[in-house]
């Protein structure tokens, strides 16, 4: 697929959030303000750039050649969780700001399915190592959209009185599920179009 | 008795996937079919029992590593990952159909389960036993959530149910009218985050009734 | 009664004044009045499309009537007077192709009351439009269904095959079909207009244009009046401009978003219509486009819900401006339905971070020393 077609694919037409589901809980649809979610969204798209980069390398310069393709899953557990470790660890080093901004989400983020899941789709389709940066950059692009709308939503929502039992994360959800679909939109022909003609 | 106890809260009002928000990846993604959930749900229990059961021979026999929070996070996950490698293995020879229609969700069992195990009395108490039974009604409460999703979804959205294949009954149930006509958008994501969401809401409600007339009952 | 300045969070901290309704009318005035406006393009489908149509629409208002009193009486409230959930249905019944069988849009407007508007609170809490969020999943759901169109009265036999959007699709692709507007490239691949439409033309190129050396090409009656294949209500253009404008003289609604949304869209599919298609820049046909689906439809009676839109005029010409290229998109290169519902959906969901961007900067340090 060409870059363009990368891009659109991993940042619109399957979205990370609304069309594969991952990275879908409550400590990352967290509350907070705008500087959260941009906070949030820029260390996703570090991590799954780096975790889809990551993943080429070990899938393709280890596991394969050595045959280990049955310890796929450990491997790409510990790149992620690793990787979200030593992302925390530099941003509380030369961007403490950062840490403070998006507080407890970071922890949690590392142990997402979004990075992981990632990773696993550019290895099954066996992207190259440029291929897989760009995804998972356009993949995290995909992510802070989505989360920049529901943020402008939920705030605009919070000063409204929502019945009970639906209030707070449910209505997320909700919104969420109305928001896939409106995506629906950008579907593979909308994408193949865009692009063939 | 209290094994009652741990399975009945964690089907209702600590229900995993309605209540506690954990583990919702597989519970959107993996919800579209109902023989998709079950195969999810049985990968989950394994290793969610096998993990609680492992962490609390470890702790019984290991020190227990109360300070560091990373190492008790990097046991957890080398355990939960080598068991999730090993049902994704079993699943490809056992069954390559249900292996290929949970794709890239089986692997992320093993940060689910982790996310599943936390806030568990079987982790930091060292009864095996317990462990086990918590282990057992969290997994059980996931299947329960994650097994209803898909009945709505599968059976609105497409018109059928489909289960195991057992002797003569080639596993797929048809709806009457709904196979003609299925409500189509709710076999899509959109689909999942609406009817999980309204699950959440449902869950909220009927346990806030549970709670009120358990309550009333005592104060009786 | 629920006001407009109720409904925004941000209006509460914003230093910009609320769209205060300088016409003196309450909200559900103002809705009963869209009602009336689309009327008469209510009954223009009826006329062409018969019973069929006249059903469709009886039965989308009854179920957003019952969905939205399912949700409300059991809380004690009774909110039918204010006009919107007759709206919504209403225009949810206009939507749909004349053909559709009876429960599509008595689910689409019961998931339009249901989900889209009451899970969030009711009328003014929703942020998606419910009557676009009924039609899209209506769309998703039963997209063989959401094509079943009928033959106007009096129109041609292929008239009923499909609208003159589809067929442009259809025809576009046949090879040695260049260099032409829309309804030129329909005529060469075969497509047939109406006798009425031949006539009129005729007359009118023999007529009035001989002379002038110009002429009009066929079909161009047929689709300015609406005598085509389509949705019940969004064929009627003519019918709904006048109510557009009436609205639009009464205050109701503001130019700010139909214009920009319209004219964004005309421009777009004016210089890059043509591309896609071999047919060249320029050549895009943006009269027929416009006319042809649910677009005047969308953009003066749907798109403008000051619940969903932006505050201030203009975030209104920025949602307009944004609609108008969706639109475009979706309907050259996309595949759900005409893309106007799509694309105001879609829009819908940066409604509320549009009015951040356009209401002060304060309401943002407001909030993010709150949080």
């Amino acid at each position: 697929m060409s870059w363009v077609g990368i891009i659109l694919s991993f940042a619109l037409v399957d979205n990370v959030i609304l069309s594969r589901l991952l990275g879908v809980c409550p400590e990352v649809c967290a509350p907070g303000g705008m500087r959260t979610a941009a906070g949030v969204g820029g260390f996703m798209a570090v991590l799954m750039a780096g975790s889809a980069v990551g993943g080429w390398a070990v899938d393709s310069q280890v596991l394969v050649p050595l045959g280990f393709t049955l310890l796929r899953t450990p491997a790409f557990v510990f790149l992620v969780a690793g990787l979200a470790f030593a992302l925390r660890a530099l941003s509380a080093r030369f961007l403490p700001s950062l840490l403070l901004v998006t507080g407890v989400s970071i922890p949690e983020i590392g142990i997402n399915c979004a990075a992981l899941g990632l990773v696993l789709i550019t290895t099954r389709a066996e992207y190259t190592a440029a291929e897989s940066l760009v995804a998972g950059l356009a993949a995290g692009a995909g992510y802070f959209l989505v989360t920049a709308l529901m943020t402008a939503i939920r705030e605009r929502l919070e000063v409204e009185p929502v019945p009970r039992a639906l209030r707070g994360f449910p209505l997320q959800l909700i919104t969420a599920g109305l928001m896939a679909y409106a995506f629906m939109a950008f579907d593979r022909a909308f994408l193949s179009r865009v692009l063939g003609g | 008795m209290k094994s009652g106890l741990v399975l009945s809260k964690s089907m209702l009002s600590e229900n995993p996937i309605a209540m506690l928000f954990l583990g919702l990846c597989p519970a959107l993604a993996v919800s579209v079919r109902v023989i998709d959930a079950l195969w999810m749900s049985v990968g989950v229990i394994l290793v969610l029992v096998l993990s609680g059961l492992a962490m609390a021979l470890l702790s019984r026999h290991g020190e227990v590593d109360r300070g560091s929070a990373a190492a008790g996070l990097l046991r957890a996950l080398v355990i939960t990952s080598f068991l999730t490698a090993s049902f994704e293995a079993g699943l490809l020879s056992l069954a390559p159909t249900a292996s290929a229609a949970l794709g890239i969700y089986a692997p992320l069992i093993a940060v689910n389960c982790l996310v599943l195990g936390r806030g568990m009395p079987g982790v930091t108490s060292p009864s095996l036993g317990s462990s086990v039974a918590a282990a057992l009604g969290r997994g059980i409460g996931f299947a329960a959530s994650l097994v209803l999703i898909a009945l709505v979804r599968e059976a609105l959205g497409a018109g059928t149910i489909t289960l195991f294949p057992v002797g003569g009954f080639g596993g797929t149930i048809e709806i009457p009218l709904l196979v003609e006509q299925p409500v189509r958008a709710l076999g899509f994501a959109g689909g999942g985050l609406l009817c999980l969401g309204y699950l959440a809401a449902a869950a909220r409600v009927i346990s806030g009734r549970a709670a009120a007339k358990s309550a009333g009952k005592e104060a009786a | 009664m629920p006001d407009v300045e109720d409904r925004a969070g941000p209006a509460a901290f914003s230093l910009m004044p609320a769209p205060h309704l300088s016409v003196g009318m309450s909200t559900s005035r103002m809705t009963w009045l869209v009602s009336l406006c689309l009327l008469p393009a209510a009954g223009w489908g009826v006329f062409l499309f018969g019973t069929p149509a006249l059903i469709v629409l009886v039965v989308s208002v009854c179920a957003a009537v019952l969905a939205e009193l399912a949700a409300t009486l059991p809380f004690r409230r009774f909110t039918l007077p204010d006009g919107s959930a007759v709206l919504t249905g209403f225009i949810v019944g206009l939507l749909m192709p004349a053909g559709v069988p009876a429960f599509v849009p008595a689910a689409a407007s019961a998931f339009a009351i249901l989900v889209v508007k009451q899970t969030f609170g009711g009328l003014g809490r929703n942020w998606m439009n419910p009557a676009m969020g009924g039609v899209v999943f209506a769309l998703l759901s039963w997209p063989g269904l959401m094509s079943q169109w009928i033959t106007p009265r009096g129109g041609s036999a292929q008239a009923a095959v499909m609208p003159p959007l589809g067929a442009l699709r259809a025809a576009l692709g046949a090879p040695g079909v260049k260099d032409a507007t829309p309804l030129a490239v329909l005529s060469r691949a075969g497509f047939t207009f109406s006798d009425i439409d031949s006539q009129v033309v005729g007359w009118i190129n023999s007529h009035v244009l001989a002379p002038l050396g110009t002429a009009l090409a066929p079909g161009t009656f047929d689709v300015l009046v609406g005598h085509v294949a389509g949705g019940i209500g969004t064929v009627s253009a003519p019918f709904l401009l006048l109510g557009a404008w009436f609205l639009l003289s009464r205050g109701v609604i503001r130019w700010h978003l139909p214009v920009c949304y319209a004219g964004t869209f005309s421009l777009l599919a004016a210089i890059f219509g043509g591309l896609g298609t071999g047919q060249g820049w320029f050549a895009g046909g943006p009269g027929f486009h416009l006319l042809s689906g649910s677009l005047v439809l969308g953009a003066f009676y749907a798109a403008p819900d000051p619940v969903t839109s932006p505050l201030t005029n203009r975030g209104k010409c920025i949602f307009g401006v944004g609609l108008g290229i969706l639109t475009f998109l979706l309907r050259f290169f996309g595949s759900l339905g005409d893309g106007v519902a799509a694309s105001i959906v879609l829009g819908n969901c940066a409604s509320p971070l549009l009015d951040r961007w356009t209401s002060r900067r304060a309401t943002e340090d407001v909030r993010e020393g709150a949080a």
